[in-house]
Order: structure tokens, then C-alpha cells, then sequence
């Protein structure tokens, strides 16, 4: 082999290289990638809640993301962390997830805890349902409660030259409030006063604000047009 | 002049592989219709009709790939710490 054959070989092998780190970058949204990893979790309560739901929390993350393409979870934020200023260590199955929100004249027309509320009642409640069927999850008398965390684009802010802003809410509640409220046997507003939730604009925090939950069916409902989820996936 | 050659292949290697990708009229056309509306009251996930009239398939990779090219984890958001402890 000649030396220019040689160097040709060379350069293209790195590109070959290059790309397949480009590719493994990239797909770092994958299923079990969204798992928090068990060595960031801070307390033996919480490894082994990870560690023994880890399988189940793969599944779990697998349907998400075949199945409802409109949703992503962010990586390493489907697990058991506490909540913020908790004293204790009460543990909560939670998801951040980001919803694909385009910008929308009539989204961005109505107020910001107006948005909240339509999120939540949109993916929230529909999220805190599916992993309060994850039984062998919820059951574990380690769990204290789930938690639902939904990002979406703040209307006009993803414009040219201008950096995009994501609105958030972060809810938690206690399992047997979640349960109660799933199963209609306590209303909105009962679930609302007695979860912990926050609203956040970019990185500001707002807070508490009012929050309406009502009956929405879109994410059980909804089929993308020409979308084809891998073969083998469960989609329910 | 070897560095040259190698710096030259590996450009070309990199053009070759990714425009093989991510060239296509429909996939450019696609990738600019990729997110749905989520307002409060109405959903849709739009994808542009070929002008032949068929409609192109679309797999999550698809997904995947269109969010590495749009705005998909570069907004501004509330930092984790502000949320939880792990």
C-alpha cells in the first residue's frame, strides 16, 4: 500500500470516527438514558429504589418514547429524587419531560398560569397515571409520592437572534393523594391544594400559582400522521 | 503534505457521510414541520404533503435527529437544583 493510500485510509477512518462519536452524542435522548444514574442519588433510600425498579423504569421510559414522539424526557430525569426543601428523605417517582410546543397564537394568548394549567391537565395528568399503574413501583413502601415536571417553549421567545426560554412546572404528590385523584374520589382543587408545585419562567422562579386541572384526553387519544413507532413497541 | 491529504479526506469524509443523511427535499421539508401545537385547546403534528401527494413516513429517529437540529435543550430553564435533591 502506498503512503498516499495509506493517508487516505487514515483521514477517512478518522471521519468514520468522528461521526460515529457525532451519532453516539446525539443520541443521548435515548430510552434508558433518561434514567437518572444511580451514582448521583444521595442516600441509600434512593439507590435502592433505583436499583431495584431500574428494568421497570427502562420500560416505562421505552413507551414514552416510542410512543408519544410530541414528548421527550430529559436525560437522566426519570428516577426517585426528593423535593427541594424536603428535611427528610421522602422519595417521589418523578419525570421531567419536555413537551414539543411550537409557537401558537392562541397558546400564547392566554396567561401564563392559564398555560400551566392546560399543560398539566394536557401531559401532567395524564403522566401522573401512567406511573401510578407501574404497581410494583408505587407500591414500595420506600415511595412517598410521584412527581411530574413539564417544560415547554414560552411563546415568542423562540425567535431569530433571540434565545428560546421554557416555561416549567414541577409538581409532587403523595401517593395516596395521586391515587385518590385518579380515581375521582377527590377533586381538582383538593389535589391542587395539597400538591407541592412550582412555576418557573426560564431560570426565574414565579411559584405557586392558581392552577386548574381539567379533563383533557389528547395524550391518550392522539396519533401522529405517518408516524411509524419501532416495530415491537407496546403502545397503549 | 501528508497532514494536508489526511485534513482533506477527513473533511470529505465528514461531508460525504452527512450529506447522505440529511439532504433530501423532503427531509429538509419535514424537518422545518416537526413539532405539533399543544395549545390549551387544540393538537396537531403537521407534516408537509410530498408534491406528489403521498406523505412521508416518519420514525423516531427522525425525531431525534430533527431535535438535534432545532432549539431542543438550548432554552433557557430552570436548573435541576432548583427543583430537586438527588
Amino acid at each position: 500500500m502506498s503512503r498516499y493510500d495509506r493517508t487516505v485510509r487514515g483521514g477517512l477512518l478518522a471521519a468514520l470516527l468522528f461521526y460515529g462519536v457525532s451519532l453516539t452524542a446525539q443520541a443521548y435522548a435515548a430510552p434508558a438514558d433518561a434514567l437518572m444514574p444511580i451514582e448521583k442519588y444521595t442516600t441509600p433510600k434512593a439507590r435502592g429504589l433505583a436499583n431495584a425498579h431500574r428494568l421497570r423504569l427502562i420500560e416505562f421510559s421505552e413507551q414514552i418514547y416510542n410512543c408519544m414522539p410530541w414528548l421527550a424526557v430529559y436525560p437522566g430525569r426519570l428516577g426517585f429524587p426528593k423535593y427541594k426543601d424536603s428535611a427528610d428523605d421522602d422519595r417521589y417517582l418523578s419525570m421531567w419531560i419536555w413537551v414539543d410546543q411550537r409557537e401558537n397564537a392562541d397558546f400564547a394568548a392566554v396567561p401564563q398560569d392559564r398555560r400551566a394549567s392546560a399543560m398539566f391537565s394536557r401531559y401532567g395528568v395524564d403522566m401522573l397515571r401512567r406511573m401510578a399503574a407501574l404497581s410494583d413501583v408505587v407500591d414500595d413502601s420506600n415511595l412517598s409520592g410521584l412527581s411530574v415536571v413539564l417544560s415547554w417553549l414560552k411563546p415568542g421567545t423562540s425567535r431569530p437572534g433571540q434565545k428560546p426560554v421554557n416555561e416549567t412546572l414541577a409538581l409532587f404528590v403523595d401517593k395516596a393523594t395521586a391515587a385518590d385523584f385518579l380515581a375521582k374520589r377527590v377533586g381538582s382543587e383538593e389535589f391542587v391544594s395539597r400538591a407541592k408545585f412550582n412555576l418557573f419562567d426560564g431560570e426565574s422562579l414565579v411559584g405557586r400559582v392558581p392552577l386548574e386541572v381539567w379533563e383533557d384526553s389528547f395524550n391518550t387519544t392522539y396519533k401522529v400522521t405517518n408516524y411509524d413507532p419501532p416495530k415491537g413497541a407496546k403502545c397503549q | 503534505m501528508r497532514a494536508w491529504l489526511s485534513l482533506a479526506s477527513f473533511l470529505g469524509g465528514i461531508v460525504l457521510l452527512t450529506s447522505a443523511c440529511a439532504t433530501s427535499e423532503e427531509w429538509s421539508e419535514w424537518r422545518g414541520h416537526t413539532t405539533h401545537f399543544a395549545s390549551g385547546t387544540h393538537g396537531v403534528f403537521s407534516l408537509r404533503n410530498n408534491k406528489d401527494g403521498s406523505n412521508p413516513r416518519v420514525a423516531r429517529t427522525d425525531v431525534d435527529a430533527a431535535r438535534a437540529e432545532n432549539w431542543w435543550g438550548k432554552a433557557i430553564t430552570v436548573s435541576p437544583e432548583q427543583i430537586f435533591q438527588n
